[in-house]
């Protein structure tokens, strides 16, 4: 029975995220300014995921390891008719309370929606001419914090060097939820 | 050795187990807070997970609920129901190092909560037990291996980790695990030595306690004997102490009554008794009396004192009346059980139970018998009973002490009074023989119309009744010299009767009830009808409007000897002859001094107080006893008791004739009262005797021996120098065929032993008239010769029997 329930703890841990289609160019219609002198990473979060604290805690050790030379955004999924309480969680504060990283609301996920963010933790570095680099997580697993593929290639990647990876498995609760149903519904 | 070493075993064991089921409950509680943290934790962290705005239970939260309790609950409740198992603590061990597993992974990875892993190492090692240590290390070994290779994030928090971090792990794991199984080992040789400490402690203490139990068995013993020995002592000195106390009382008591009240209290005092009882035996009238009772200060006992004086017991009745007739003690344990106790009213109303009484013996006759009772039921007690054996015969030698000094002091008394009348009685019958002999010579040498004729008659009934009054003091003090015959009582009540009716008067009847078959006694007829007389007198005085005096005679058989006022009367056959009568009758007191001489309740010139002391002394003299028995107002009898013998009568010399008897024959009259003497002389020459006269003893030798020999010397007993009894012998010792008649009014027991005159000789007792003095020398004369005459005794004993 143990075994049992740490092979079911085991699988959900592993198991990723689902990702949407994400724009290989900055997309025109966002509110999530490019910085166009230095490399861009945005993250989109769950406010109340548990799991993404993880993701803050690697983004905060990632900025540690690349000593600047990005401009860090990170949008907070915040649903309609949602006060700001509901979205100014630990997890906002302790995302706010990183040198470098700027927070921002993401009312009804509409960022997120444009790219393509489906997952708490989705993490996509954009060049300062708007070319995506890289796309995934930056955990090993849902909650797990330590080193993982996703921190180490964006980390080689701010270094100029090219990354083995440019995408990776992303492992958090779902970012939008029925929202994105119907919004998959709305696009289609 | 074997059994400290089992012991020591046995205590190991018991402080392991008891350290093990100490660890079980601690990891119980342990388990359980884990448990609980672990699901608090996630509630905190993770309590939910998100899709969107939807949220549900994270499974971190169903993963603490449900695989922390599938950890937790098996060990918990192995620990609760099945405590101190080896199973228990193996299983505990393994649970604790998978809550370690869980919690890394939980944490993923972190290096700070492998700590865990050791803090429950250290804690395993709570158990004692290099086993569990070993189960445990096994675990971690295992779960570091399998999730380092499979899944290295989970418990190392990195994608990937070499194997021999795995090994390091373990290693650090092994490392602290030596450690704990030299702390281990250390803890259990420690345990070891206290276990054997303690077994070694235990022997000695049982060892001691052994000891202890002998000694105290032994102390109980010696402290049982010491107890028996301080009851034994307890009992001896209670025994001796009341001995002493009564013996102290019994020395010191001028009277039974007084003894008897004190030693009833001190006796009841000592031993515990509520109340105590003297029963004083009365054989006259078969009867024991409360001679003293004694009851301690209770309102219940006082009313069974009152109760208790008027009652007698004849023999076999009641506790005392058993205890009179068997001579035994006897223990009756609770006397209102006992049917054959009478005084049920006087018991009930003391509130008394248990009883014993016990005899007072003079030799084997009981003279009272001395009951106690109590409040208590009392079960027999043979120490007491002995006891108060002793005490009954120390009472006993009190009371034959007090009936001897009794004895001694009537004798003493009798004796000074006998002296006294002795002294009086010698001069003063000289002078009464003078007086009325020649009051009777005046009377035959005057004309028998001479005017003088009367005052001479007078001059000589007056010497006569002054003879009489001496001859009372002498018969009470028994100094009086009885000259006893054989006589039957009958015939001797018979010939006073005519002379008693007069006496007692016409008011009085006058009844006798003589016994046919009468036995003889031997006594002075004249001093038996003087007691008769004197009894006679005492009747009619006690009835002075008239009664019935009954004189009867019966033979009796005294089958005991027994005791009364100071006299004993030896078992044998008597003739009792009882004067009764039907007149005011006498108090006890009275009858205590009845026989005193001197005491007198008839008033003052009545009585002379000497009658009953004469009659007493005769009595007793004669070898009996009188004895009265007399309530007041019922009248009183008087018990003469003489000694019955088979000798046939005496004929009755009894002869009186008016003329004096003339003679011859020459008489040696030696007298020292010149007075007496010169009477003798002149009334023996008036009837023809050939006189001479002595004035003392040698002088009268002197003659015997010059002159022819004289046929009869008439001889005063006391005289100075010589006395006429040594005289007398001297004259047989000269001339056996002499005649001797001695003369005398009082003889000092010169001719007598105890008062009755010595077998063979001849007396004539002062005052003499003479009449008397001229029959009696003309009976000496008359009688014949002695055939051997070597001694006067032997030689007056032939003259008189002849």
């Amino acid at each position: 029975m143990v075994g049992a329930g740490f092979t079911v703890l085991a699988r959900y841990q592993n198991a990723s995220g689902t990702v949407g289609r994400t724009p290989s160019d900055w997309p025109a219609q966002t509110r999530v300014a490019l910085d166009q002198k230095r490399n861009t990473l945005v993250m989109f979060a769950h406010p109340q995921c548990p799991c993404s604290r993880a993701s803050i805690e690697e983004l905060n050790r990632l900025l540690a390891r690349c000593h600047g030379g990005v401009t860090v955004q990170v949008w907070f999924f915040k649903p309609a008719g949602f006060s700001e309480d509901w979205t100014r969680t630990s997890l906002w504060r302790s995302a706010a309370a990183i040198p470098g990283v700027t927070v921002y609301d993401d009312p009804d996920g509409a960022q997120a929606r444009l790219f393509g963010a489906e997952t708490s933790g989705y993490v996509l570095l954009y060049d300062p001419r708007g070319k995506l680099r890289f796309r995934g997580g930056i955990t090993g697993s849902r909650g797990h914090a330590g080193d993982n593929a996703g921190e180490d290639a964006i980390v080689s990647l701010l270094d100029g060097q090219e990354p083995n990876l440019s995408q990776t498995p992303v492992y958090g609760c779902s970012l939008l939820g029925e929202c994105r149903a119907s919004f998959q519904q709305s696009a289609q | 050795m074997d059994t400290i070493a089992e012991r020591t075993a046995q205590l190991f064991q018991e402080q392991h187990q008891n350290i093990i089921r100490h660890a079980d409950w601690l990891f119980a509680r342990l388990m359980v807070c884990q448990w609980l943290f672990g699901l608090g934790l996630a509630l905190w962290i993770s309590p939910r997970t998100w899709a969107g705005t939807a949220s549900s239970v994270h499974l971190h939260v169903w993963a603490a609920i449900l695989l922390g309790g599938a950890v937790t609950a098996v060990p918990v409740l192995l620990a609760i129901f099945n405590p101190g198992k080896t199973l228990t603590r193996h299983v505990i061990a393994v649970g604790q190092m998978l809550m370690s597993a869980l919690l890394i992974h939980l944490t993923g990875g972190r290096i700070e909560t492998h700590f865990h892993v050791f803090g429950s190492l250290a804690i395993l090692a709570f158990y004692r037990d290099w086993r569990i240590l070993i189960s445990a290390s096994a675990v971690v070994f295992v779960d570091h291996i399998l999730r380092g290779i499979l899944w290295p994030e989970s418990v190392y928090g990195v994608l990937s980790a070499p194997i021999w971090r795995s090994f390091e792990h373990a290693g650090w794991v092994v490392f602290e695990v030596t450690f704990l199984l030299l702390s281990i080992r250390k803890s259990l040789s420690e345990m070891h030595l206290v276990a054997e400490r303690q077994a070694k402690m235990e022997a000695l203490k049982e060892s001691i306690e052994q000891t202890v139990t002998e000694r105290t068995t032994e102390l109980a013993k010696a402290n049982e004997a010491l107890r028996a020995e301080n009851a034994e002592r307890d009992r001896a000195e209670q025994k001796l102490h009341t001995e002493y106390a009564v013996s102290r009382i019994l020395a010191k008591s001028p009277s039974w009554e007084q003894a008897m009240r004190e030693v009833l209290q001190t006796i009841c005092g000592i031993m515990n008794w509520d109340a105590g009882t003297f029963w004083k035996a009365d054989y006259g009238a078969g009867v024991l009396r409360c001679g003293e009772v004694w009851s301690g200060p209770s309102t219940e006992t006082d009313e069974f004192k009152i109760l208790n004086r008027p009652v007698t017991f004849a023999r076999n009745v009641g506790l005392p009346g058993r205890v009179w007739a068997y001579g035994q003690s006897t223990w009756v344990r609770d006397i209102v059980q006992d049917e054959s106790f009478p005084r049920t009213l006087a018991t009930k109303q003391g509130g008394l139970h248990g009883a014993f009484a016990f005899p007072i013996l003079i030799g084997k006759n009981v003279v009272g018998v001395v009951e106690l009772l109590s409040r208590e039921i009392r079960d027999s007690d043979d120490n007491l009973l002995l006891s108060l054996n002793n005490i009954g015969n120390q009472l006993g030698q009190f009371f034959e002490r007090k009936r001897i000094e009794g004895h001694l002091f009537q004798s003493q008394k009798m004796e000074t009074v006998g002296r006294l009348a002795g002294g009086v009685a010698h001069d003063f019958n000289n002078l009464l023989t003078v007086i009325g002999g020649y009051c009777d010579l005046s009377l035959l040498e005057l004309p028998e119309n001479d005017p003088m004729q009367g005052n001479i008659v007078e001059i000589h009934r007056a010497a006569k009744r002054a003879g009489a009054l001496t001859g009372q003091l002498l018969a009470f003090s028994r100094k009086q010299v009885l000259q006893p015959r054989v006589l039957n009582l009958n015939e001797a009540v018979q010939n006073m009767e005519k002379m008693l009716r007069r006496l007692i008067g016409e008011d009085i009847d006058l009844s006798t009830v003589f016994e046919s078959s009468l036995g003889h006694v031997k006594a002075d007829p004249g001093q038996i009808e003087q007691v008769i007389m004197n009894l006679a007198v005492n009747a009619r005085d006690a009835m002075p409007r008239g009664g019935k005096l009954t004189i009867s005679t019966s033979n009796v058989v005294i089958d005991q000897r027994s005791n009364l006022r100071n006299r004993t009367l030896e078992a044998g056959q008597y003739i009792m002859l009882a004067i009764s009568d039907n007149g005011m009758g006498m108090s006890e007191e009275v009858q205590s001094h009845l026989f005193e001489p001197f005491f007198t309740t008839k008033g003052l010139g009545k009585g002379t107080g000497l009658g009953l002391a004469t009659c007493h002394g005769i009595i007793c003299q004669s070898g009996g006893d009188i004895r009265v028995y007399s309530e007041p107002n019922s009248g009183t009898t008087f018990k003469i008791y003489l000694p019955r013998t088979d000798a046939v009568l005496d004929a009755n010399g009894n002869h009186e004739a008016k003329l004096l008897p003339k003679g011859s024959e020459s008489i040696l009259v030696v007298e020292d009262e010149p007075a007496v003497r010169t009477l003798a002389v002149r009334i023996l020459r008036q009837q023809g005797y050939q006189v001479q006269e002595s004035g003392n003893a040698f002088e009268a030798l002197e003659l015997i021996r010059k002159n022819a020999p004289f046929q009869l010397v008439l001889t005063d007993v006391i005289m100075p120098q010589m006395s006429g009894k040594s005289l007398c012998d001297q004259i047989m010792s000269q001339r056996p065929n002499s005649k001797v008649l001695l003369m005398s009014g009082y003889t000092d027991d010169a001719l007598a032993h105890h008062g009755v005159l010595d077998e063979g000789l001849s007396f004539l007792e002062k005052p003499f008239s003479a009449a008397q003095l001229t029959r009696k020398v003309r009976d000496v004369l008359d009688a014949p010769h002695p055939r051997q005459p070597t001694h006067c005794n032997s030689n007056i004993t032939e003259l008189v029997a002849a």
